[in-house]
């Protein structure tokens, strides 16, 4: 297990994020509301590049024609088919057991690492 | 599929894009030049927005025109990374069907297979295109089809799923003559149900939200097919081939069993047929993959597949750059390497005469 520092968290202020190549894994290292959180680029479904897709809010249930529009900034949509994950778990939104890999992050002073192996 | 630097993929459905309704002036006549200008092309919007929307987003090109406008990069994206020998070129433009004023519908038609044969076809020695028709006036689409068929790289025919009228119906019958007597296969399209002059999506109405219509165009396939068969298409035009893009396959077993039931007693009302229905379906029809269905138990599609015969009559399709595009490393698993082949290439080759 090991760290690798990747980026500067001046290069990711809030709301934003940025995909970083690190022993051949894609990574996506996103901030939200302050929180790092880092997924692998790799959407479970066909493959796409998960982080490529926008970052957005979602209608969260609800009852039947109630729109309940909510969690801005927390959700990945990946750009093929639309498959919505929490950044913060990985997790898509329909299935718990439909994910993408999810990363430890060790935060020292200014520089964001990513942690790899077991 | 498993790809190797050896897997050899036709892509029977590539939606190139205009960077915008300019591009189509250069090719247009007046009144309609003028008209266009001003107006923009005019197909009708059939008015389901997506959550997802159409396109995928990480399809913009560097230079930021529109996903799929720019042959340099999609050759990069799409062409070069899945080994594509031959794209067919597909274009968004299927649906003047939909139009109101047949004269427009096939101005607009005319002139993007101008466009298609003057900035596309010549850009990359994978491209090859299919030439559309406006079906609201089917002496007009038989005198466009004679104008372009013959041109080397225009290799079949697209019209819309989106229709006022069954296909399979008697007035557009001369179109199929033209179709088989150039040899150009017919695909259709999905995009403008609901559109236009076209019929509601659904056989009870319209839909509410983009959700359920995509979900349920492949209900007007099953119509369209068996009006091709009952009509007598394939008895009279033998030798034009149709392909169903986009439409689904799952649904395939239901309709060949169906119709083919109905036959054994209702013959005398289509004495014409010589066969049963789903023969003619299989002799004449062909089924693009995507988007492929995915069932929980893989094994299920498997299932269907050896039902219908799949590795002889599915095509591979991308539909890049639209979001239920499919990526041929990834779908269609669990094959035999001779059905891979078929499907992913050598079906299409055929049938397209590459």
């Amino acid at each position: 297990m090991a760290v690798h520092y990747v980026a500067g968290i001046d290069e990711i202020p809030e709301g934003t994020h940025k995909i970083v190549d690190v022993k051949g894994l894609s990574i996506g290292i996103y901030n939200v509301r302050g929180e790092y959180h880092a997924l692998n680029n790799y959407c479970p479904h066909q493959g796409a590049k998960l982080c490529k897709g926008p970052v957005c809010g979602t209608n969260m249930e609800s009852k039947v024609y109630q729109y309940i529009y909510g969690r801005e900034q927390e959700i990945v949509r990946c750009p093929w088919h639309g498959w919505e994950f929490d950044i913060k778990t990985g997790k898509s939104l329909f299935s718990d057991k439909v994910r993408t890999k999810k990363f430890q992050l060790v935060i020292e002073g200014e520089k964001i690492g990513v942690v790899i192996g077991a | 599929m498993n790809m190797s630097a050896n897997s050899k993929v036709i892509d029977v459905d590539v939606h190139n894009q205009l960077k915008s309704s300019d591009d189509l002036l250069p090719f247009l006549p007046e009144p309609w030049k003028s008209q266009v200008a001003r107006l923009g092309i005019g197909i009708p919007d059939r008015g389901y927005p997506s959550p997802v929307s159409v396109i995928r987003k990480d399809c913009t090109p560097p230079s930021g025109s529109p996903a799929a406008s720019d042959p340099e990069f999609l050759v990069k994206d799409l062409i070069e990374p899945f080994n594509i020998e031959y794209a067919i070129l597909t274009g968004n433009m299927m649906d003047v069907s939909t139009m109101h004023d047949p004269d427009h519908a096939a101005a607009i038609a005319s002139a993007y297979n101008d466009f298609l044969i003057s900035e596309w076809l010549p850009k990359h020695p994978s491209f090859r295109g299919c030439m559309v028709v406006a079906t609201q006036d089917p002496l007009l689409a038989v005198r466009e089809i004679d104008r372009m068929a013959e041109h080397p790289e225009i290799v079949g025919i697209v019209i819309g799923s989106a229709q006022r009228t069954l296909l399979g119906q008697r007035h557009l019958h001369p179109i199929y003559e033209a179709a088989e007597r150039h040899q150009l296969p017919i695909s259709i399209h999905p995009g403008g149900e609901g559109a236009g002059i076209s019929s509601a999506p659904t056989a009870s109405g319209y839909p509410t939200r983009y959700i359920e219509y995509h979900t349920n165009l492949s209900q007007n396939y099953m119509a369209h097919v068996t009006s091709l068969v009952c009509e007598g298409v394939f008895e009279k035009f033998p030798n034009l081939k149709f392909v169903c893009l986009e439409g689904g396959i799952a649904w395939l077993p239901h309709l060949l069993w169906r119709l083919d039931k109905n036959y054994k007693g209702l013959r005398s009302s289509v004495p014409w047929l010589k066969r049963l229905p789903s023969e003619y379906i299989r002799s004449n029809c062909l089924f693009s993959t995507q988007p492929i269905e995915e069932p929980e138990n893989p094994k299920h599609l498997l299932a269907i597949f050896d039902m219908i015969d799949a590795e002889n009559i599915l095509l591979f399709s991308s539909d890049y750059p639209h979001w239920d595009n499919d990526n041929p490393s990834k779908i269609l698993r669990g094959l035999s390497a001779e059905a891979t082949n078929k499907i992913f290439y050598q079906n299409a080759k055929s049938l397209y005469n590459l």
